[in-house]
Order: structure tokens, then sequence, then C-alpha cells
């Protein structure tokens, strides 16, 4: 019985063996007719095989579109960010242009030699109010009462309120602010007061003292609030009336608070 | 296995080449696979690892399946063949060596 088994036992490993060499053998022999084999079955596969090949392109190609769909949209997505980066870095390179041209202008004049300067952006105006915000405070260095001036050398006003990272800057059309000022080239001095609304009155100015339209206002260091030479303006009025003991001079100040982006504080002088 | 189940086999497996060689093709699963599904493989290996481990078919299919690839492939006739036989007798013999199915035993 056990040698049955046994006797199965290799007859079975022995068909398997068969089995496999004859495998091998059989696909060696199709490898001399590998050709006619392989044509054989082109030849009847190919009919079906084209319109598989086309419903697969038309498929394929369907596909394609869906996912390309999503990439174009990934990357308009990317673009729009990319945009949106260079458009912010436009802006802070407009900014330092602004900047450097009215630091050049400033150096142009000499206003870097005579005082010691911060520049500031105006972030806030209040023209109704004669009051304008700047984004220099505290941490900046500013001080209440500091000068401010324009490039062109021209006084804008005096810091009235600091705070941390912004300040107020009471404009010299404001009522509050009154000045000592003279007449360039000419040694007639007066006081610069604030009518509001960005106008300018010199008061004091005896009557027989002689002015003219075009006659440019500086301030005088008399009073000690400001530094002496800045601009304040031009003539533009002068009113003279025989009860009154002063003329009064209306005075057009030489920048416009409008256009003004940029100005310096002057931290010392 | 009666020649009927043959002849089906056969057939599905012609099919499943011309699948696999002319639809399957077009489309690039590498992109999200990394490689392109084979059919075939995933059929004869399948029925090799669910099929009963006594059964002749596995290996009828790796033969079967195996030829159509390589007829309808630039490879000389046999590298499928080989192929997909070594995956079905390894199953096979890891199946009947060390996997053992439970049994119900008549009481």
């Amino acid at each position: 019985m056990r040698l049955f088994s046994k006797k199965s036992k290799f007859s079975q490993k022995n068909k398997f063996l068969l089995g496999v060499l004859i495998i091998i053998l059989f696909v060696l022999v199709l490898n001399f007719f590998q050709k006619e084999v392989k044509t054989f079955f082109y030849t009847i596969s190919s009919p079906l095989q084209e319109s598989l090949w086309g419903i697969g392109d038309r498929a394929s190609d369907f596909c394609r579109g869906i996912v390309e769909i999503k990439e174009i949209k990934n990357k308009a997505n990317e673009l729009c960010l990319k945009n949106q980066r260079l458009l912010a870095e436009i802006a802070i390179l407009s900014q330092l242009k602004k900047e450097n041209k009215i630091l050049r202008e400033a150096l142009g004049i000499n206003l870097q030699k005579d005082f010691k300067l911060t520049l500031a952006e105006v972030i806030g105006k209040d023209i109704s109010q004669d009051f304008i915000l700047i984004n220099k405070g505290s941490e900046d260095g500013i001080l209440e009462k500091m000068p401010v001036i324009t490039q062109q050398k021209s006084l804008v006003g005096k810091i009235s309120e600091v705070y941390k990272n912004f300040s107020k800057v009471m404009l010299v059309s404001n009522k509050k602010c009154a000045f000592d000022a003279k007449i360039q080239e000419k040694n007639i001095s007066g006081l610069v007061k604030g009518k509001g609304n960005f106008k300018i009155l010199l008061d004091f100015v005896p009557q027989n003292e002689k002015i003219s339209q075009e006659d440019i206002v500086i301030t005088s260091s008399l009073g000690g609030l400001f530094p002496a030479g800045l601009l304040v303006g031009q003539i533009e009025e002068v009113k003279k009336s025989d009860i009154e003991p002063f003329q009064q001079v209306k005075i057009k100040p030489i920048f416009n608070i409008k256009e003004i982006n940029f100005l310096f504080v002057i931290t010392e002088y | 296995m009666s020649i009927k189940r043959a002849i089906a086999l056969i057939i599905l497996f012609y099919f499943l080449a011309l699948l696999q060689t002319s639809f399957l093709v077009h489309f690039n699963m590498g992109r999200w696979l990394g490689w392109t599904p084979n059919l075939i493989f995933i059929l004869v290996i399948f029925w090799s690892l669910f099929g009963k481990s006594e059964d002749f078919l596995g290996v009828f299919n790796a033969l079967i399946g195996g030829f159509f690839l390589d007829v309808f492939s630039n490879r000389i006739i046999g590298f499928n063949i080989l192929i997909l036989l070594a995956i079905v007798l390894f199953i096979k013999l890891v199946f009947k060596k060390y996997v053992r199915i439970p049994t119900l035993k008549k009481t």
C-alpha cells in the first residue's frame, strides 16, 4: 500500500515535470512560427482592434480633457496668486521710487545738511480741520511741536499729537497756529496766524511797510517755534486800512495740501 | 475542466488581451497609479488566489493569458507565459504548504 502511495507521488511529480517540459517545448516551437502565429491573430483581430483603438482614443481624450481642466484651473489659480504677489511688489517698488525721488530732491536743496530729518508718509488728511496724519510716531523719535516741512523746505505745520506709530500734524493754517515770520529780503516781521480752511494771514505788519504781492514769507527764529528760513508762503493780498494800526496780509501757501504724500519731520535743528 | 469552460476562458483572455493592447494603452494610468494595470495578470493572480488549489485552472489561465499577451506584444512568445506560470505555481505552492483552510469534520 505504502509502495503504491510512493509510486503515486512519484508519478504525480513526473506528470508535473512532464507537463512543464511540454509547455516549454510548446513555447519554443511556437517561437519558430512566431511570425505566422502573430500574423494569424492580427488578421482575425484587426477589425476589432481598430474599433477598440478608436474607442480608447476618444475615451482617453475625454478623460484627459477632464484632468486637464483641473490642471488649467490650478495653473490659473497659481498665476492669479503670482500676479497678486507681483502687483504687491510693484506697489512697494513704486512707493520706494517715490520716497527715493523725494529724498533726492531733499538732498538737492541740502535739507539733510541743515536739519536732521525723518521722512514720513501722509496717511490721512482732514483739510477742513487743518490736520493731517503721518505714519511716524514716538517709536520713530517724533515729539510734539516738531516742525513738519515738504521737500521744498516749505513749512507745513507742527506735530500736535504723537502716538506710537503715527502723529497728528497741525497745519500752519489751523486757527490755533501762530508763529513769527518775516518777509524775505525785507526786514519786515509779523505774526503768521492760521485762519482755518487752509488760509493764512500775516498780522502785525506796520502800516508804513511796503509789501508787494510777489514777496515771500519765511519763518523767523524769534518765537523759537520753528527754525528760521522755512518757506511759509507767497503774499496774495494786502489789506490796508487807516483805522487799523497794522496791515493784514493774506498769504498763499506754496505747497498744495491735496498733492502732498510725503513730508519731513525736523527732529533736530 | 470541461471543453466548454476552456473555450470560454480562451475567448475571455483573447478579448482581455485585445482590450489591454488596444484600449487601455490610451489611458495613462501612470499619472495616478505609477503603472498601467494589466487585466490578464490581475485575473490570473486572483484566480490562483481564490480558486481551488487542486484545480489545474490556474495553470491553464496562466498559459492562455500569457500566450495572448505575448501574441499582441512585441516580446517573444513565452515571456509572459513563463512569468504568469511562475506566479501561479508560486501561489499554489505557498497555499499548499503554508495555508491551511479549516474544514468542518463530520462527527
